[in-house]
């Protein structure tokens, strides 16, 4: 590397072009807007940290929720006293008006369930029934219906909300 | 360089790293308007997740990763300037401030310079960066940062013989 010594400190001689006042007036108008994160040192950060598990813990209920209806619906055939589903949404409404449309039919289903949380046990009120795990999920459906005559479709986005009741057993 | 660096102090480490990043921002950009628009958002976002700024390699990392980013976002634009950039096309404006005839000769020469030779000067004589961290930042190994750095120095040499 000493055939280049020479090279090299002309290089570090050589100065890249400074930097544009205009630059520094919009870095600093961007960092304005994270007074939050006053520093730029090597502090902990439990903010992020906390950030991670909520993001982890987000997509662990996401995939427990799938995993409990999957059980739910496939191990157990659904029981009507058992699940409650409750949808406060238009899209029966816009379900209804759709197909009513000439040329209109329903030509997929989406279901994306974005939060679930466990409510706890729930006891019948004389005890007759072994008690039940209440689940609650939040969820999003998208409905798309086609007109296969004009190629138009139809896309109806709506936030769900389903209740299951799971049987618990006791060992 | 202390370790926690007040809100502040921004502009004394950006005078510093600012010139090199920009520099080193030109590899993936057409223009330099281009290149600080990188850097700015890179910096900016280096800055509030609060990484230590001696950290300078996942400085550079961060502008790496914000200009392909910004590639990939459109992809025919990325198309067009993976073409014209990556291949070294000689229509840079000019990256240096040249103090004499020398100096000039000197800055021409370094823009000649494929742009995975160019990259490695401009982390390594620019802002001192060690071959390891060069490495980590363009995810090759310590002997090709190290080799792109040896063939860099021996083609500027070349290129400059016959003027000395």
């Amino acid at each position: 590397m000493n055939d280049f010594s020479e090279l090299e400190a002309d290089l570090r001689k050589l100065r890249p072009t400074p930097i544009s006042s205009d630059l520094v007036r919009r870095i600093e108008r961007a960092l304005v807007h994270a007074e939050e994160f006053p520093t730029a040192g090597v502090l902990p950060r439990p903010v992020n940290r906390l950030n991670g598990w909520w993001s982890f813990g987000l997509g662990l209920t996401a995939v427990a929720a799938l995993l409990v209806i999957g059980l739910t619906f496939f191990d157990h055939p659904p029981q009507p006293q058992t699940t409650a589903s409750v949808k406060e949404s238009p899209a029966a409404t816009d379900h209804a008006l759709i197909t009513a449309a000439p040329g209109f039919r329903p030509a997929g289903l989406t279901q994306v369930v974005y939060s679930g949380r466990d409510e706890g046990l729930v006891f019948s009120p004389n005890e007759s029934q072994a008690p039940r795990r209440r689940l609650r999920y939040e969820t999003r459906e998208t409905v798309r219906w086609l007109n296969a005559q004009t190629g138009a479709s139809v896309r109806v986005s709506y936030p769900a909300e389903q209740v299951v009741l799971t049987p618990v057993s006791f060992q | 360089m202390e370790s926690i660096i007040s809100h502040e102090d921004w502009k004394t480490c950006f005078a510093q790293l600012g010139p090199a990043l920009v520099l080193f921002a030109r590899r993936w950009t057409n223009s330099r308007a281009d290149a600080e628009d990188v850097v700015q958002e890179a910096f900016v976002r280096f800055w509030r997740r609060q990484h230590s700024i001696e950290n300078r390699a996942l400085l550079y990392a961060t502008v790496r990763s914000t200009a392909l980013d910004r590639l990939r976002s459109d992809q025919r634009r990325a198309r067009r300037e993976a073409v014209a950039v990556l291949d070294g096309a000689d229509h840079f404006e000019p990256e240096f401030a040249p103090e004499d005839e020398g100096q000039q000769l000197l800055a021409a020469a370094v823009e000649r310079l494929p742009n995975e030779q160019r990259e490695v000067v401009v982390m390594k004589i620019w802002n001192e960066l060690t071959f390891a961290e060069i490495a980590g930042v363009l995810e090759i190994s310590q002997n090709t940062a190290a080799s792109r750095y040896r063939y860099a120095l021996s083609a500027l040499k070349k290129i400059l013989q016959p003027h000395e």
